[in-house]
């Protein structure tokens, strides 16, 4: 089962680097072919191993292995990049963003020590837990946010498969890159907001 | 929706047929001897170490034919990339110790572990209920030790051959700021219980329940905040247990007591015992008999006294009984730390402690030489 965790752990950090190398170099800017032949380049570099590591293991080691979210959102970030135009909805992506980001805030102070409640325990088995999560999904399956459904139930999946090493159902929801990810993506929407709104009064003013 | 229905029926079914988490097992140690002979006992004498000049950390396990096997973290210095942990294994008729060697390195960690792994640290070791050894050990891929992650190797023969390396998930944050110095438990319903640390912005205790497979299936917090780590738990029923803790906040520095009366379940506020503590590990063991014996750095400033305390209601109060360190000859760093004791079946103490960070030190001594007068 290691190996097998392994894998999962390499190809989810892989994503991730691709995603970065494609949104850093902007490709959607390229040519088409262009763009293909920098990913598989790049797929290339992060995978084959270099002595013992490839460059994906030092990413793993550095960052540990990834939560769906992430994925999801580095998969979104490729598909953008290699096809042009964006797959996940601005309503979608802003439900997962609020939901990364209280869960970001209800989990990480207290898991770090800031109390003796550990938030963290609950992903152990939690009847209250699996209850909030169910909820969380049909309030977004009400709302038809399914990119909030299609990331708990993937997340669900991968861990009653054991995809990774860990055996915490928070794990496979959240990690700090999804959330800083979050916290920055809905911080700079309401900048933006605040700037539109500035520059709505301005032009009235005049 | 039937996915959706499928998913959380499998998560529902996980939850509700988990089994309830049992007591400690209890004896830890399945037969020891009920007396030690009268006649005092006591010798002393260094591990070998002809590789690596700064050595710290050790621990040690009662292994077949009443021998120990003990294991260390060495090389150039702490913290540095060559560093790896060692083994050496007690001979009692001979009271000697076989040559050193190494268990794991940084290049066999990492490739096991599928990841970049940038230095080693402390090694605990334990056995589960079916009587595998267990290695726990600390590796850092980034940063000091406050990036630190567990790892745990597995023996089906006494620490001759391992498993390859498998990480323990402990934390939400990167995985980071777990390490271990404590020695490991057996629960009732054949967990292992693994006390940890955590020392990246806060530091304080928790104690992990692992399953046969060595995965993380349950945690207990044992303290919070920034001032206490290295806890050591010592059961003395299957609900009972004392925990003693390294301190690291303000004066007056004094060791940590928590206890529990449910298994491990709940424990009670961290408090100060009137031992003093110079932010640095120590070492208890339940001895045959129900005192509590506890290895101490018994100082608020330094690391050079090594003493010994004995407790005859379970941690309320101490008595100090014996001064390890320093003894003669002195070592060329004055620090003798970082201890770590068993009692064996047949009924004689260990302790195995940092000695001037160039040696690793074993102490055999009786209950016959703890009580009587230096």
């Amino acid at each position: 089962m290691s190996s097998v965790n392994a894998v999962f752990g390499l190809s989810g950090c892989a994503l991730f680097s691709l995603a970065l190398i494609a949104t850093v170099l902007r490709l959607q800017r390229l040519p088409v072919r262009v763009r293909h032949a920098v990913m598989l380049a790049a797929a290339l570099a992060l995978l084959v191993p270099l002595g013992d590591l490839s460059i994906t293991a030092y990413v793993r080691g550095a960052i540990g292995d990834l939560s769906i979210p992430t994925l999801v959102l580095a998969g979104g970030a490729c598909v953008r990049q290699l096809i042009g135009r964006t797959v996940i909805g601005q309503a979608d992506r802003r439900a997962l963003c609020w939901i990364l980001a209280v869960a970001a805030a209800f989990l990480y102070p207290f898991a770090l020590g800031l109390t003796p409640f550990d938030p963290y325990a609950l992903g152990y088995g939690s009847i209250g837990f699996v209850t909030a999560l169910l909820f969380v999904t049909l309030a977004a399956w009400q709302r038809r946010r399914y990119l909030v459904v299609l990331v708990v139930l993937s997340a669900t999946l991968a861990y009653l498969a054991g995809a990774y090493e860990s055996r915490n159902l928070w794990d496979y929801l959240i990690d700090p890159l999804a959330a800083l990810y979050a916290l920055a993506w809905l911080f700079g929407r309401a900048l933006g907001r605040r700037s539109v709104e500035v520059a709505d009064t301005k032009t009235q003013l005049v | 929706m039937v996915a959706a229905a499928l998913a959380f029926a499998g998560l529902y079914a996980r939850v509700l047929t988990a089994p309830a988490p049992g007591g400690f097992a209890f004896p830890q140690t399945p037969a020891r001897a009920a007396s030690s002979p009268a006649k005092p006992f006591f010798s002393g004498e260094l591990l070998p170490n002809s590789t690596t000049a700064s050595v710290h950390s050790a621990a040690a396990a009662e292994i077949s034919g009443g021998r120990l096997r003990a294991f260390w973290y060495g090389g150039s210095r702490e913290g540095a990339s060559d560093v790896s942990i060692y083994t050496s294994v007690y001979a009692p008729r001979e009271g000697s110790w076989s040559p050193e060697h190494v268990v794991v390195n940084r290049e066999f960690a990492q490739r096991h572990l599928r990841r970049y792994i940038r230095k080693l640290g402390n090694p605990v070791v334990g056995r589960d209920r079916s009587g595998r050894l267990c290695l726990f050990f600390v590796s850092v891929s980034v940063g000091g030790w406050a990036g630190s992650a567990i790892n745990e190797m597995v023996s089906d023969d006494e620490g001759e051959t391992w498993s390859p390396p498998r990480r323990l998930i402990t934390s939400p944050f990167f995985n980071i700021s777990t390490l271990v110095k404590g020695a490991p438990l057996q629960f009732s319903d054949g967990a292992m219980g693994l006390p940890v640390y955590h020392e990246f912005l806060g530091k304080f205790g928790e104690l992990l329940r692992l399953d046969a497979e060595g995965r993380v299936i349950r945690k207990t917090r044992l303290s919070w905040g920034k001032s206490s780590l290295q806890p050591v738990i010592v059961p003395r029923s299957a609900t009972e247990a004392v925990g003693l803790m390294r301190y690291a906040g303000d004066p007056p520095d004094r060791i940590l007591v928590i206890r529990t009366n449910d298994g491990g379940a709940h424990w009670s506020e961290p408090v100060k015992t009137e031992l003093p503590n110079p932010n640095a590990a120590i070492a208890s063991v339940l001895l045959a008999g129900g005192d509590l014996l506890l290895a101490f750095n018994n100082a608020e400033e330094n690391r050079e006294d090594l003493s010994l305390a004995l407790s005859a209601d379970f941690g309320n109060k101490w008595r100090l009984v014996r001064k390890l360190e320093p003894g003669s000859p002195p070592a060329p760093v004055s620090e003798y730390s970082y201890p770590w004791m068993m009692q064996d079946q047949a009924g004689d103490i260990h302790v195995l402690y940092t000695w001037g960070r160039s040696r690793i030190k074993h102490a055999r001594f009786n209950r016959g030489w703890l009580e009587s007068r230096p």
